[in-house]
């Protein structure tokens, strides 16, 4: 029970991480409330995907199939780091034309495909970590006492909830214009470390050379491999050992994202 | 038609090209079974590409996990999978079963 709830709450928590960023994220920038449907609605879509992807993993017995949803699983790292990014960058400008009372029907128009990728992105982050939760606890139910199985991972998807729930709750207790900026950097540096996971997959899968394989070994200092370390890492993009490609493009991403960040604020 | 014929016949060349050149790799394999590991220590030859052969005897799904090899596989019980290795620097490169962390810690050397 107690190893059911451990690797159900650290598998969702990542997902609901998201989630509670979003939400706080959406706080300071949709008082219609339309955003935060759409954020419910694209988990509700999340769940059924996990089940729909769990469940194809569970019955590929063969290589190609175990190949074709290896890569499906990058795209989504890949597909969701973009949305987060085009969003939160959209946003920052679009909040500026909000002030300027600006082309308020462009501004509708936008913000609805905007909250269209809300819903995807918490849609993708719940497929994900939910496919394997599906996985693990299927493995479980096999082995048969259902009742701890219940309640240890019943136990770990609370848990993970009411992290996140603490998360986006601090989140809003601070000022707009301090949680807007914290929620929008939180924002990126997670699609910052959804592209570092998507890179050491495709370096992994030896679709990409590593060119350096690892430029440093900062695992004295703190270590990938340890669980809080492994957690960091997956929430922040940290690597113990990275290679160079995976260095270059996190660092052209960040060059990138900094400079129009600081366009879409002038704007 | 002519054009679905040629690409189907040059798809099948690729795959048998890439089949005869994955086949010289060294193979060797990895058991997950009861939470546990077997071996928990490969030792594999270093600047070599190879193919590990991970199979789930379960009972219950395991993990295969690991940061600094840039692998992470999910495996259903009863189900093999081939991962394939990039060259390796000498030296002692860790793994664990993520759904089983207490007792599955392995390691894989590159000598």
């Amino acid at each position: 029970m107690g190893n059911a709830f451990f690797v159900v709450w650290r598998e969702s928590l990542e997902a609901f991480l998201i989630a509670g960023i979003l939400y706080a994220w959406l706080q300071a920038n949709d008082a219609s409330g339309r955003g935060k449907r759409a954020l419910y609605a694209g988990l509700a879509a999340g769940v059924g995907l996990a089940l729909l992807l769990g469940w194809a993993l569970l019955t590929v017995q063969d290589e190609l199939t175990g190949t074709a949803l290896d890569s499906f699983q990058t795209a989504t790292l890949l597909v969701a780091a973009g949305l987060i990014t085009q969003m939160v960058l959209w946003m920052k400008q679009h909040g500026r034309q909000m002030k300027a009372k600006l082309q308020a029907d462009l501004a509708a128009a936008a913000e609805r495909s905007g909250f269209v990728g809300v819903a995807v992105v918490a849609a993708l982050a719940v497929a994900r970590e939910g496919a394997e939760t599906v996985i693990f606890l299927y493995g479980l139910a096999q082995g048969g006492d259902l009742s701890a199985l219940a309640v240890g991972s019943l136990a770990g998807l609370a848990g993970a909830a009411a992290t996140a729930w603490l998360a986006a709750k601090s989140l809003a207790r601070l000022n707009i214009g301090l949680l807007l900026r914290l929620s929008s950097i939180l924002l990126l540096v997670l699609a910052s470390s959804l592209l570092v996971a998507a890179m050491d997959r495709l370096i992994g899968a030896d679709w990409l050379p590593a060119l350096l394989d690892p430029v440093w070994d900062s695992s004295a200092l703190l270590d990938d491999g340890t669980t809080a370390g492994k957690l960091i890492a997956s929430l922040s993009g940290y690597r113990a050992r990275p290679a160079l490609t995976t260095l270059l493009v996190w660092a052209g991403y960040w060059l990138l994202v900094v400079g129009a960040y600081r366009r879409a604020g002038r704007g | 038609m002519k054009h679905a014929l040629l690409s189907v016949v040059f798809g099948l060349f690729l795959t048998s090209t890439a089949a005869l050149a994955t086949d010289d790799m060294p193979t060797f394999l990895l058991v997950m079974k009861d939470g546990r590991l077997f071996p928990e220590t490969l030792e594999v030859p270093a600047n070599t590409k190879f193919r590990l052969e991970v199979r789930n005897e379960g009972p219950g799904a395991t993990e295969f996990e690991s940061l600094e090899l840039r692998k992470e596989t999910v495996l259903a019980p009863g189900v093999t999978r081939k991962l394939v290795f990039a060259p390796m620097k000498p030296g002692s490169y860790k793994f664990f079963d993520e759904f089983h962390p207490e007792t599955a810690q392995g390691r894989i050397v590159a000598k």
